[in-house]
């Protein structure tokens, strides 16, 4: 473990055992505490929206059902704590994923308004459903019982602030994980991540699984730490406050979830005080007048961007003075803050100062490992079969959109370590055919056999972890992720270990976890990134990234590989290389389709063409039988087909 | 027509460009070359005001349209088709067309000058005429390359940057292309191209700069670098 975290941790834990300690009015540790429950439901809403990038409205819902479960099987049942924390904790998490199941569907704006419908409902019928509910009433509890005597309210902080640590641990494993790779893949690109083996419907319902069991024990916990529930604690208003919480403190941190909760607790407090409020707000206007005189002085800011920080801070200050009572207001604070975060620290506070500091997202570079004697290849399926024995047999394959028909009957057989080239004008039915190999369209009619097993109606994760990856012509790498890691998640499928094993670190995840690295380091090295490894991949230029793709696609072990366009954008030089790579990919016994428009690449390392024109297939053959077919020349090579094998095809001006 | 004197640029805290000048004469085609990298769509983007160069000065015409936006930037006369299309593909090819020339409309509906430079347009691209109630999304990648560069067109500025105009196209699609851009040549448009077919480019343009990491390396008229050792040697050679 790193020195500072560790440091950082230790210090976070005396802090959380000495705080009931230096400070013991039950009103702050009451607040302590919240802060902390807060915190737990905060880690899994980032899962959700800070890795898998979705956004709920309906985890105050969920916060909201953990905290019933709780009240009632206590208040009924008279259940010991343990179950009934372990029954919200399951019962919300199977309302998770039935959240999951809208998500799969629709994203964005769609999605928040069916998780904001899902959090009314859950308030309604908490509100209605009397007989079990107690309805407005409420329901009171008592603090949990541990050997026989009442927890007080420093024992039950202790017992809050260690669920928090455990939560802590085991979210930050679960997201340093192959697990936590999976849901920022599916944000990044979900095709991509398909086309990797990596499920989304599957890894989409377990991000929300695991944030809604956080949410489901948070709410356990804040039905003992208050005593009482009433339906209208989990409103509307608390969604949004969790939500600004995430983005507040930072998404994709811890650090990040735990600055938020004390904000968002905090806050309300805060606004209750008109005195201490105008204090504060005094403070930010003046802490906003010196910067934007010390930024213009500097010559680093003009008097248009500091303008309105400085107004907004400045009026609200006057406005402090000017009010009796916070109350009232308090949406609209909430509704400035929200814009002021959105506006001016999109990364949140924690992104903020790192920015400062200089420091960009962090990627552990102590990960790192060197490729050692790890083998890009290792473990690879290919050059099992005989070379030039069909591997893949596309039958008569028709795929129809509406009226048009993209593809029109085409068999193709691709046959064993051979480098078969896909050719034709644009618009004539390749990236389809690529699309219908991989299981992304499934065709209106025909049959595509992968190493004698028909696969279609096979999902493309399915397709994938079968041995058929690919790359795609509009680049979709995972851009927020570095290089390593967009490989590792290439290198998905090598993991057998389970949500426990990552929870526990257990020596087989740990030995999964080195070996992959170690796949990675030695796969980057080969595609010639080595370099670049912590590097994110949108960083990267143009040349790399479609280098990178590939390297991704080879983390599958794959038989077969389908490069759609990988010279496309390349100059001379940079063709030279990949053209170099191709090469070796395919002396290690790995199949390739090839689909490019570079005639030279095509002309120099296919065995077998293929063009299509319109979906239907006009050519096949040799590479030289095609380029002089008269056909394949009046539809795709034009006049240029003199020049062909230079790396200029309009040269013949 | 287009001076750009001493350009830096940067993302973040990477610098990409390290002081480039050049020239793009009034009805010249100048065109910029180099490898994956060097920061050829960089200095289109800091022209056209997509990035804030460091510092440095452009000017258009005379006029100094550094660090402007880069919506007023495309009203003062400078058309950009950007590398990857970027056409809008909900809306008709007529409608993404006209939309090219939204800085000169005075009214609400295409008359006088711009309907005569839609059928002009419509005509020096015949096949995006055969389609031009087709919603642009639904045209080829070939199509839509034609459409980006119809779209600049329309805005009949004083000079075009055009970013990668053959990428990913047929090679019967990337030789129309150039025979497109030759014709505009001969009409006396302005343009810097930027080229991944590089001797192609060379063949048609008046004058080339090559740029290496950031910086411009070797320039002068086309004929002469299509004949130095050295560029031909990194740029031009055959890819085997």
């Amino acid at each position: 473990m790193n020195k500072k975290i560790f440091l950082a941790s230790v210090i976070g834990i005396v802090a959380l055992i000495a705080f009931p300690m230096l400070i013991p009015n039950p009103y702050y540790i009451h607040l302590a505490e919240t802060i902390l429950i807060y915190s737990i439901l905060l880690f899994g809403l980032d899962i959700v929206v800070g890795y898998t990038g979705q956004v709920s409205l309906g985890h105050a819902g969920l916060f909201g059902i953990g905290a019933y479960i709780t009240g009632v099987l206590v208040f009924k049942l008279g259940v010991p704590w343990p179950l009934a924390m372990l029954g919200s904790i399951g019962g919300a998490a199977l309302f998770g994923a039935i959240l999951a199941l809208p998500a799969l569907r629709v994203t964005g704006p769609y999605l928040a308004m069916v998780t904001l419908a899902f959090g009314t409902i859950i308030q309604i019928l908490i509100n209605e459903m009397t007989f079990i509910t107690e309805g407005p009433l409420g329901i009171k509890i008592a603090k949990p019982v541990i050997f026989g005597t009442k927890l007080t309210e420093v024992g039950y902080f202790y017992l809050v602030a260690a669920l928090m640590v455990v939560s802590l641990i085991v979210v930050h494993r679960i997201l340093k994980s192959n697990l936590g790779r999976a849901f920022e893949a599916l944000r990044d690109s979900p095709i991509a991540s398909d086309c990797m083996g990596v499920s989304v419907y599957r890894y989409k319902v377990y991000a929300f699984v695991i944030s809604a069991g956080l949410a489901g024990l948070a709410g356990s916990l804040f039905a003992y730490s208050e005593e009482y529930i009433s339906p209208q604690t989990f409103n509307f208003e608390l969604t949004i406050l969790f939500l600004l919480a995430v983005i507040m403190g930072g998404r994709k941190t811890r650090s990040g979830a735990l600055i938020g909760a004390l904000i968002v607790v905090m806050l309300p407090s805060l606004l209750a005080d008109i005195d201490l409020f105008r204090k504060i707000a005094s403070f930010f206007a003046v802490v906003a007048i010196a910067s934007a005189v010390y930024l213009l002085a500097r010559g680093k800011s003009t008097p248009r961007k500091v303008l309105v920080p400085v107004v907004a801070t400045v009026a609200m200050a006057f406005f402090s003075y000017r009010l009796e009572n916070m109350t009232d207001w308090r949406l609209t604070i909430f509704g400035l803050m929200t814009l002021f975060v959105v506006y001016y620290l999109q990364d949140g506070i924690v992104g903020f100062f790192r920015s400062l500091l200089g420091r960009g997202a962090v990627h552990d570079a102590s990960l790192a490992v060197a490729a050692g004697n790890a083998d890009a290849f290792a473990g690879a399926t290919a050059g099992k079969g005989v070379a030039g024995a069909p591997l893949l047999k596309v039958d008569q394959v028709l795929m129809q959109f509406g009226g048009l028909k993209a593809l029109n009957r085409v068999d193709l057989n691709v046959g064993e370590k051979t480098v078969h080239g896909l050719i034709g004008p644009n618009g004539s039915g390749k990236s389809t055919m690529m699309n219908v190999l991989t299981g992304i369209y499934q065709p209106t009619d025909g049959k595509v056999a992968f190493d004698g097993v028909a696969i279609t109606g096979r999902t493309p994760s399915q397709i994938a972890l079968g041995g058929v990856a690919r790359t795609f012509q509009n680049v979709q790498l995972f851009g927020e992720m570095t290089a390593t890691e967009n490989v590792l998640v290439g290198l998905h499928h090598t993991f057998h270990s389970n949500v426990a094993d990552v929870m526990l670190q257990t020596p087989r995840y740990r030995r999964e976890e080195k070996a992959a690295r170690q796949r990675a380091a030695s796969i980057l090295e080969f595609v010639g990134l080595a370099d670049l490894a912590n590097e994110e991949a949108r960083n990267l230029p143009y040349g790399k990234q479609r280098l990178l793709e590939i390297g991704r696609a080879l983390g599958l072990n794959p038989r077969l590989l389908l490069l759609d366009e990988p010279a496309a954008g390349l100059t001379a030089p940079d063709i030279k290389e990949l053209m170099a790579i191709i090469r070796k990919i395919r002396d290690h016994g790995i199949t390739i389709i090839l689909i490019e428009h570079h005639m030279d690449v095509v002309m120099a390392i296919c065995d077998t063409v293929t063009v299509l024109d319109f979906g239907q297939k006009i050519a096949e053959g040799t590479p030289a039988k095609v380029q002089s077919d008269p056909k394949v020349i009046e539809a795709y090579l034009g006049g240029s087909a003199d020049s062909l094998g230079d790396s200029t095809p309009a040269a013949a001006h | 027509m287009l001076s750009i004197q001493n350009l830096h640029a940067a993302y973040g805290k990477v610098q990409v460009l390290h002081g480039i000048s050049l020239e793009v004469p009034k009805g010249k085609l100048v065109t910029l070359i180099g490898s994956n990298g060097a920061g050829k769509t960089t200095t289109m983007r800091a022209i056209s005001g997509m990035i804030k160069p460091t510092s440095g000065s452009v000017s258009l015409g005379g006029r100094d349209i550094t660090g402007l936006e880069s919506h007023k930037i495309a009203r003062s006369g400078l058309a950009h088709s950007p590398e990857g299309r970027r056409v809008f593909p909900t809306m008709s090819v007529t409608d993404n067309l006209l939309l090219g020339a939204f800085p000169r409309f005075t009214g609400a509906r295409p008359k006088g000058e711009i309907k005569l430079d839609l059928e002009k347009a419509l005509e020096l691209f015949p096949r995006l005429k055969e389609r031009q109630h087709q919603l642009a999304g639904t045209l080829s990648g070939g199509e839509q390359q034609m459409l980006a560069m119809a779209r600049a067109v329309m805005l009949n500025p004083e000079v075009i940057l055009l970013d990668e105009p053959s990428m990913g196209l047929a090679p019967i699609l990337v030789e129309e292309v150039f025979r497109i851009i030759t014709r505009l040549k001969s009409e006396g448009v302005t343009m810097l191209l930027v080229e991944q077919f590089a001797a192609a480019a060379l063949n048609v343009a008046d004058y080339g700069y090559v740029l290496e990491n950031g910086s411009i390396s070797v320039h002068g008229p086309a004929d002469s670098l299509k004949t130095d050792p050295k560029v031909v040697a990194a740029y031009l050679g055959g890819s085997h």
